[in-house]
């Protein structure tokens, strides 16, 4: 198992060079974001994460969770090293300080998630799904929820879920029938079965909140008829301690193909206690509050785990000696192919995490600047790039994950060298959180309905014609230039072929998706060759810039061959009938 | 009781290092600076005094430019009550240091001051021994266990013999050694809070401390390297090849 | 005028070898003499062993039952006071020497010079930073130069000398404030020091075990040769502190070291750095210390040593 050592020259570039994080600092409320906060923040938060979580990533994936009549426990170690992540304050980095949180901006809560991931994502979605639980109550929950529940689960006393899937309701939640019936007394018995829960049941902590979708008796049907609600493992007394078990109940927990560290569980609510949410029937619209963060947070976990491939891919590629290459190397990594591999990893990896960055400083400004319009242009930025973050980086995180194994060839299927496990958790971040096609779905849906995807467009060709008269940077430029130009046009195309045929973006909003996210990762790779240029002195900036020009000699082509399949439209995906398949 | 403890910004344990082409030291541009690892024991050891009730105050120093703070911030997000800065550009080798330090002492009149036993940049192992001696107070070196009793400290060091074990009356220097704790991960609310404790900053003039006279630095060059030998196959090979060499 | 005081090392009954290579070093100085000074309570038979070291032209013989135990607070005083008669101060780079040397320097008010590991001239020498992995070429400003010396670097004098022997006394006030309370060795017994010791056999994490750590001394015992450690056998607690090779360790230079289970971190390299010929046993191939090792044998320690002693059978 390859040792992981967090990116931090690449994770300070990207918030200094790119996004310049300073500005946050300016914000009302992000005031301590200063500089020596934000360096200190990632060298502290890599510290803990390096020596005490990421050592777990391999064992938690040999042993996996355990299931016995209710109970979850852990692989060894999880426990304990969540407990010291959380008492050391790293869950509440981006909480409200009215609840124990530290207010940090969500953008130093990336670059901590962005490490905690790679260190082991499997760990990561204890404290991520808190998060979600965390930010639907913050932004709809009554203050006595907020009161009893949220500086806990900001500490990380205690976790957090989502409990939305049930065995008919996936993709689909207007399909959900757990039941809700009002007592009279401000709680409600909550009757049904959720599956696919993430950290439903484990052993970490005191008590367990599950935020509920369910169905009121007189609810309309549909998305329109859900209510959220919490629903406690314990119920908390008045001193607000956990008390009282209530009857909601880890079934079973699934054998999976990866993230074998996280339990994955089936819940049955049987007549438990629970408190409404906001309004009865509005709970879509809250869950979205979750849905969104948490896709943001898969993103990262995509990067997390194309950064540990690469990591892990490059460090035996220096010292694996196999056959001599034709610039006399010795290593594999001489070998132009073996390059070839590495440098596509590194791209890509390092092109995601400008885009997660860049995303949640759009965030942070959507939430804190005092100028509503400018709130509304982030937030904007922010609805575009969600399905970019989720969709693309996690797509990239199976193309890494895979070109990693190939890297370490028959070692690398074998599951000593640590590699195959990557693959193998990679899978999962395609799927959840709404699968892949459900982001691109939404890009080409929503997204392009509220004219987001075109608006980004005209911005990247407006910057870039401010580097028009840059010589040295013409090497990306030319091609960028093309490469929107393109794009734009695919959107024309799709748009017009929408109203034609709904079958035309439904069939290809997949790859629509990917070529937009290369275009977008082209645009910051102009922004980082930029920054390298003036510093060619340091390696680490020859490095930048040596990836940018392979980026867009090697990646950014790849728009060629999907522009035509988006503008070939739907007819030939749907011409066969179902009985010729 | 004040604890002084002395820090210093040095290029990361993890960072390999690499030397200049034309000798003229280290490629430093943009690495990675940390807290030397042995100046963190020496914290770590300091804030278990005061947790223990031993002491009341743990002062954190750094000498270096500007960006030193950074170490400073480490050391009170870790829990030290404050910090001073002495401000300079220059390259301070340790009798400078020493004289630095002592001139602190004498400002802040801490009953320990605790260093680590050497900074893994230029591996001099010394300022702790010097400001002993320009103070007039004990020394006790690469502690790998301190025990305060009263006005006496009982410190177990790692000498090649083993491990000796010696009384020093307070107030002395103790140099930290690598097994003397283990560091503890900051908090993060302790990194918020670190930013609001106070700095002090001082220049050399204000402490009226002149450099000493120093050690020129010539030439920095690369080590000559081992080259790798041969693997062997098996145990007879291995005594062959010892015994040609008459050492088997 | 070149004229050298070397601070012997002792345990009470031998001058440690590791003056003996200090020795080594002040002939690379060219200079007119070089005297040894003893410290000691009762010392007589340790100055007649730092007599016969070859090139050593006086032995300062400075009896006082404060000097029973080598404390730095007690010694350096003593020798500022010798000091005004030497252009150079050397001690070897032990822990007995990193100790003092520092506070004579301080006292006399002139920088230190650590870990020479080669002389170029009088004032100017070469010393490791950075774990040995930068060398830097370095010149002691004016004023008595004081230096530790990498004992690594140099070879033992040899024992063929015969210095003249001549008592001293210091009358200063000596502190109180620092008592000697105990030593705990590890008991090698017969076993040869580490870093005198021409062959050294060693033990990693891969040992496993405090007990596993006897096949290591049963072979050491065998070979005559001393017992070294890895940092990481160190801090499982495999062997006593007294026994790590490596950077924060002891560095060492043997003839023959034969590494058993140790990765090779660099931390630990740099204290072998110097060894003869270095033999390496682990069953990683990709070990990182086989890229230092003359050779390597790809192997369980624990059959293999074994068949080591079937050989010195």
């Amino acid at each position: 198992m390859p040792e992981y050592k967090a990116p931090q020259r690449d994770m300070m570039f990207v918030l200094n060079d790119i996004i310049n994080v300073s500005e946050l600092a300016e914000l009302p409320g992000f005031e301590d974001a200063t500089p020596d906060i934000v360096q200190g923040v990632v060298d502290e938060a890599a510290k803990i994460i390096e020596n005490t979580i990421a050592p777990l990533n391999e064992t938690g994936d040999r042993e996996g969770c355990r299931f016995d009549n209710g109970m979850v426990t852990a692989p060894a170690g999880f426990k304990e090293a969540y407990q010291l992540y959380s008492e050391s304050g790293w869950t509440g980095l981006d909480k409200s300080i009215d609840f124990g949180g530290q207010g940090l901006p969500y953008t130093l809560a990336t670059a901590v998630s962005d490490m905690l991931c790679a260190g082991n994502d499997a760990f990561s979605l204890y404290p991520g799904l808190t998060n979600g639980a965390c930010e639907a109550l913050m932004e709809h929950g009554s203050q006595e929820l907020q009161d009893t529940y949220l500086e806990k689960l900001t500490t990380g006393e205690w976790t957090g879920t989502m409990c939305l899937t049930e065995p008919q309701a996936g993709s689909d939640l207007s399909q959900v029938r757990t039941r809700a019936i009002d007592q009279n007394d401000g709680t409600y018995l909550i009757e049904g079965t959720k599956i696919f829960i993430t950290g439903g049941e484990h052993d970490f902590v005191d008590n367990i909140i599950h935020l509920v979708l369910a169905r009121l008796p007189d609810a309309p049907a549909g998305v329109k008829g859900i209510s959220m609600f919490v629903v406690p493992k314990f119920m908390v007394d008045s001193d607000g301690n956990p008390g009282a078990r209530n009857p909601v109940v880890c079934a079973s927990i699934e054998e999976k193909m990866g993230i074998h560290g996280s339990s994955t569980c089936v819940m049955s609510f049987e007549n438990a206690t629970g408190y409404l949410i906001g309004n009865a029937n509005e709970g879509l619209r809250y869950m979205f509050t979750m849905m969104n963060l948490a896709r943001l947070m898969v993103g990262l976990q995509g990067l997390g785990v194309a950064e540990r491939a690469t990591q892990g891919a490059i460090e035996y590629a220096k010292e694996r000696k196999q056959a001599t290459a034709i610039n006399g190397g010795e290593t594999i990594i001489h070998h132009p192919d073996v390059r070839r591999m590495l440098m596509t990893m590194k791209a890509l990896t390092e092109g995601c995490r400008m885009v997660a960055y860049d995303t949640a400083k759009h965030y942070d400004i959507s939430k804190a600047h005092p100028d509503e319009s400018v709130r509304k242009t982030a937030n904007d930025r922010v609805e575009l790039m969600t399905p970019i973050c989720k969709a693309f980086a996690t797509d990239v995180g199976c193309e890494v994950a895979s070109l990693g194994v190939l890297v370490l060839g028959g070692a690398g299927y074998i599951r000593e060298s640590g590699m195959e496990q990557y693959i193998r958790d990679a899978k999962i971040f395609c799927i959840y959180e709404g699968t892949n096609t459900i982001q691109a779905l939404d890009l080409v849906g929503r997204k392009m309905k509220m004219n987001l995807p075109q608006t980004f467009i005209k911005e990247m060709i407006n910057d870039l014609a401010a580097e028009s008269g840059n010589d040295e940077l013409g090497f990306i430029v030319e091609p960028m230039q093309a490469a929107l130009n393109l794009l734009d046009k695919t959107t024309q195309w799709l748009t017009a072929a929408a109203l034609e045929d709904p079958q035309n973006p439904a069939a290809t909003a997949v790859e629509y998706l990917t070529m937009y996210s290369l275009v977008t990762h082209g645009h910051f790779w102009i922004k980082a060759a930029r920054a390298a240029l003036a510093k060619q002195d340091d390696d680490f900036y020859k490095g930048k810039l040596a990836t940018a020009r392979f980026f867009t000699n090697k990646i950014l082509p790849r728009i060629y061959g999907l522009a035509p399949v988006i503008m070939a439209g739907s007819e030939s995906v749907m011409t066969a009938e179902e009985d010729w398949l | 009781m004040k604890i002084l403890v002395a820090v210093k910004r040095v290029v990361d344990f993890n960072v390999r290092i690499q030397v200049k082409a034309d000798g003229s030291g280290v490629a430093s541009d943009g690495v990675k600076m940390s807290m030397n690892p042995f100046d963190e024991i020496a914290v770590e050891e300091a804030l278990r005094l005061k947790e223990a009730g031993k002491a009341e105050e743990v002062i954190a120093i750094t000498i270096g430019p500007k960006a030193s703070q950074e170490q400073l911030r480490t050391a009170l997000a870790m829990g030290a009550d404050r910090a001073i800065h002495v401000e300079t550009d220059e390259d301070i080798q340790p009798l400078t240091a020493a004289r630095i330090l002592n001139a602190i002492i004498d400002k802040e009149e801490p009953k320990i001051v605790m260093l680590g036993k050497q900074a893994i940049d230029d591996d001099n192992n010394q300022t702790a021994q010097m400001l002993a001696a320009l103070a007039n107070w004990p020394q006790a070196t690469f502690a790998s266990q301190l025990e305060v009793d009263g006005d006496v400290a009982n410190v177990t060091r790692e000498v090649d013999a083993g491990l000796e074990t010696i009384a020093v009356d307070l107030p002395a220097v103790i140099s930290a050694d690598l097994r003397l704790n283990e560091p503890r991960y900051v908090k993060l609310p302790d990194i918020m809070k670190a930013k609001r404790k106070p700095i002090d900053t001082f220049t050399l003039a204000d402490l009226g401390v002149e450099a000493a006279a120093s050690v020129k630095v010539l030439k920095t060059s690369a080590p000559a390297t081992r080259q790798a030998g041969i693997k062997v196959e098996t145990v007879d090979e291995l005594v062959v090849a010892l015994k040609e060499r008459g050492l088997f | 005028m070149t004229k050298v005081l070397i601070i012997a090392e002792h345990d009470g009954k031998h001058i440690n070898g590791s003056t003996a290579r200090a020795v080594t070093c002040a002939q690379g100085l060219s200079a007119e003499s070089v005297e040894i000074a003893v410290f000691a309570a009762e010392g007589t038979a340790l100055a007649e062993q730092a007599a016969t070291l070859s090139g050593v032209t006086k032995v300062l013989l400075i009896e006082n039952p404060a000097n029973e135990h080598a404390l730095a607070a007690v010694l350096a005083p003593q020798i500022e006071v010798l000091a005004s008669e030497y252009s150079h101060v050397l001690a070897p780079s032990t822990t007995f020497g990193k100790d003092l040397t520092p506070r004579i320097a301080a006292h006399l008010g002139v920088p230190q010079i650590s870990d020479i590991m080669r002389v170029e001239s009088p004032r100017i020498f070469d010393r490791p930073i950075y774990a040995g992995n930068a060398i830097v070429t370095v010149e002691a400003p004016a004023g008595i130069v004081v230096a530790t010396v990498r004992t690594a670097s140099f070879s033992e004098a040899e024992t063929t000398g015969s210095a003249t022997i001549e008592k001293r006394e210091v009358n200063i006030e000596l502190p109180s404030h620092t008592r000697f309370v105990k030593l705990e060795t590890s008991g090698g017994g017969d076993r040869p020091d580490l870093q005198a010791a021409t062959k050294v056999v060693s033990g990693g994490r891969g040992v496993g075990s405090k007990d596993n750590f006897n096949v290591i001394y049963s072979l050491a015992d065998k070979l005559g040769a001393a017992v070294g450690a890895s940092r990481a056998a160190v801090d499982a607690g495999f062997i006593p502190n007294d026994h790590q090779v490596g950077q924060t360790g002891k560095i060492i230079a043997p003839e023959l070291y034969m590494a058993f289970g140790i990765s090779g971190a660099i931390q630990h390299l740099a204290g072998i750095k110097d060894a003869g010929t270095i033999v390496a046993i682990n069953k990683d191939p990709d070990a990182p210390i086989f890229e230092v090792a003359d050779f390597g044998l790809v192997g369980d320690l624990f059959e293999i040593i074994p068949e080591l002693e079937k050989a010195l059978a």
